[in-house]
């Protein structure tokens, strides 16, 4: 049996079963060569024969994902087809050699350019070459062609790409090499409540396809061809730890009042209309946030008001609680198809979030307007992304409050009281949270960039992972002060990063004051049920005791020893 | 041989999206055509040559059109890039 640990984890759940290993797959090419005009013809028969088999199957996925109808374009375009009947016939070589030396010069010319953005179409030409390849070779291209039982699934790492194709009810668990907590498979696998750990670096080294794995993600265990007395424990193990889930489950309409009677608001984030779906069914007492990006990237345009506005509406009236709407929050790392961002440097210090809305004001008109009409049917707050000073949130305010006077002029219902909120996830934001709390009607923490910001740490950096935590002193006593600033002023302080899902956790944060913790909607049965077993008075004792600690080492022992678990 | 001058407006230029759907329609035309662009001379009915003159917002650029069809296909080239392709359009 051999043993890998993973330290940092954002899941949780046991599972067991054989592994289905998901190889990059490295085509040999064959080097035959055609050796006379009519076998040049034959060869380049089988190239457009190939492209016509491959434009049929993504023709099916295009419908679900606009990514494909390009490369649609690009399998069927003249110029590669040039290219590849230059080499059959100019060079002699076949099919597969043209064909994969035409499209490495393609993306080679790509990677030349200086646009960003048409630097990264290189990736679509290469994924549509290996497609066409693939297809010559009478291959699948579907990387999960072969799991037909319930399977752990291991990676090196996971696009998105690939998982569109996986049938979900044959997942038992995910384990990629790649990734951070806040990645593609992280975040599916969340919303799917199947466990996953990803950063498992050496995971492919340890597995073949034959073998069989335990894992625990909340632990972050992982065991190979584990013998049978101990696969035998953790079943059971398993079965105790889905009882639990059960009675969570079963108890997720209860409200949330700790033993003493403090009463909490645990909600759900969402980012698709599914996701409200999930937290409807799950008993979220609402919406802590409404990630609204998938609007803007699933479309080919940005989406109309009359779009967002029924999307809205359908949500919070599904929903049937408080709904949270943050404002789009795009830059960074999440770009969009049809619009061209400047080459950034440092994007994640660069033009993103609000300050993307308000250096385009019609983009944002449109969704306040689509927001502040949905807002007649369901309860909504509006929450604004990235702030890092007053001026920014005094113009946005000043926004709505036009975009509200627009309404009214033409007699358009909306709720005129509608909460206006933000997201405290910058260190500016923390040390004047004072100020914002005088002009906001809430405040909600996102730890994620929080914890990026104040650690001046990239948390999907490997080289400096081990830096990034939100249980660093510094963090927390940001989180302490914004609690603080916030209640003195008298609003609402929410928590929607991945922290508020954190277990061990959970003691501090209502220690501190939290009065919202949003989460994916999979682990809000989870921490209801903790928090009903506290005693709100005995946490701000905790909490206080915690955050005067100096050292990250000893916080992690405290937190270890409150919940009796690892940290 | 037939040409227009013609300014590209649509706000993300000629991205994957809007290029596949001007070669698509260039592609139909029953004539060769051309664009002149700060990059050079591309055959747009290739997606990839379109795309790798990454052409952006505000660029003008010259479609020359010859042979076959070649009047009402500058048209409807034209007019398919002055609509934008469904986005927003700049000034």
């Amino acid at each position: 049996m051999k043993k890998l640990l993973v330290s940092d984890t954002s899941s949780h759940g046991i599972a067991i079963g054989p592994v289905y290993l998901v190889r990059e797959e490295k085509p040999l090419i064959s080097g035959a060569a055609p050796e006379n005009r009519s076998e040049m013809e034959a060869e380049l028969a089988k190239y457009d024969a190939a492209v016509e088999k491959t434009v049929k199957s993504l023709t099916s996925m295009a419908a679900g994902n606009k990514i494909f109808a390009g490369h649609i374009s690009i399998a069927r375009d003249i110029a590669l087809r040039d290219a590849v009947k230059q080499r059959i016939y100019g060079q002699g070589l076949n099919a597969e050699r043209a064909a994969d030396g035409a499209v490495k010069e393609v993306s080679r010319m790509f990677l030349n350019l200086d646009d960003t953005y048409m630097r990264e179409r290189a990736a679509d030409v290469t994924d549509v070459g290996k497609r066409l390849v693939a297809c010559m070779q009478n291959r699948t291209e579907n990387k999960f062609a072969g799991l037909k039982v319930p399977s752990v699934i291991v990676a090196e790492s996971l696009l998105p790409s690939d998982t569109a194709a996986l049938d979900k009810n044959l997942v038992l668990g995910f384990i990629t090499e790649q990734g951070g907590v806040t990645s593609h498979v992280s975040i599916m696998a969340g919303n799917l409540g199947i466990p996953a750990l990803v950063g498992a670096a050496g995971i492919m080294d340890i597995v073949s396809d034959g073998s069989v794995i335990v894992m625990d993600a909340a632990a972050g265990e992982i065991y190979v061809d584990p013998d049978r007395k101990f696969a035998d424990d953790f079943l059971k193990r398993k079965k105790r730890v889905e009882l639990e889930q059960q009675k969570y489950a079963d108890e997720a309409c209860l409200p949330t009042v700790t033993r003493d009677g403090h009463g909490v608001k645990v909600y759900a984030n969402v980012g698709n209309l599914n996701d409200i779906e999930q937290a409807a069914s799950l008993h979220a007492d609402g919406v802590g946030l409404f990630r609204t990006e998938f609007l803007y990237m699933e479309s080919s345009r940005f989406p109309t008001e009359e779009e967002q506005f029924n999307v809205y509406r359908k949500a919070v009236e599904r929903l049937g609680g408080e709904m949270v709407i943050r404002t789009l929050d795009i830059g960074g790392d999440k770009k969009l198809s049809y619009y061209q961002f400047m080459p950034e440097a440092n994007p994640v210090l660069g033009l993103r979030a609000i300050r993307l809305c308000l250096r385009h004001p019609e983009v944002f008109k449109t969704q306040l307007r689509a927001i502040l009409r949905a807002s007649h049917y369901g309860r909504l707050r509006i929450m604004l992304p990235m702030m890092v000073s007053l001026e920014e949130a005094e113009q946005s305010l000043g926004i709505i409050s036009e975009v509200k006077r627009e309404l009214s002029a033409v007699n358009i219902p909306y709720d005129s009281n509608i909460p206006v909120g933000m997201m405290v996830e910058t260190p500016a934001a923390v040390i004047c949270a004072g100020d914002f709390a005088k002009v906001m009607d809430f405040f909600s923490i996102g730890t994620n960039d929080m914890t990026q910001y104040t650690l001046a740490a990239d948390r999907c950096n490997k080289e400096v992972g081990g830096l990034y935590s939100p249980l660093y002193p510094s963090v927390l006593r940001s989180v302490k002060r914004v609690i603080d600033e916030g209640h003195k002023a008298g609003i609402k302080v929410g928590m929607c990063g991945e922290f508020a899902a954190d277990k061990r956790a959970a003691k501090l944060l209502l220690g501190l004051g939290l009065d919202e913790f949003s989460m994916s909607a999979s682990c809000t049965p989870a921490i209801k049920s903790a928090l009903r077993g506290m005693d709100f008075e005995e946490a701000r004792g905790f909490a206080c005791k915690v955050v005067s600690m100096e050292h990250i080492s000893d916080i992690k022992a405290a937190l270890e020893k409150s919940y009796g678990g690892e940290v | 041989m037939v040409s227009q001058k013609v300014k590209v407006r649509n706000v993300s230029g000629l991205h994957l999206r809007p290029a596949s759907e001007l070669s698509n329609i260039c592609s139909q035309c029953n004539c060769d055509v051309s664009i002149i662009c700060p990059k050079g001379r591309i055959n747009p009915k290739s997606v990839l040559m379109l795309m790798g003159a990454a052409i952006k917002a505000g660029t003008e650029i010259e479609v020359q059109c010859s042979g076959g069809d070649e009047k009402n296909s500058l048209d409807k080239i034209v007019n398919a890039i002055k609509g934008g392709f469904g986005e927003k359009l700049i000034n």
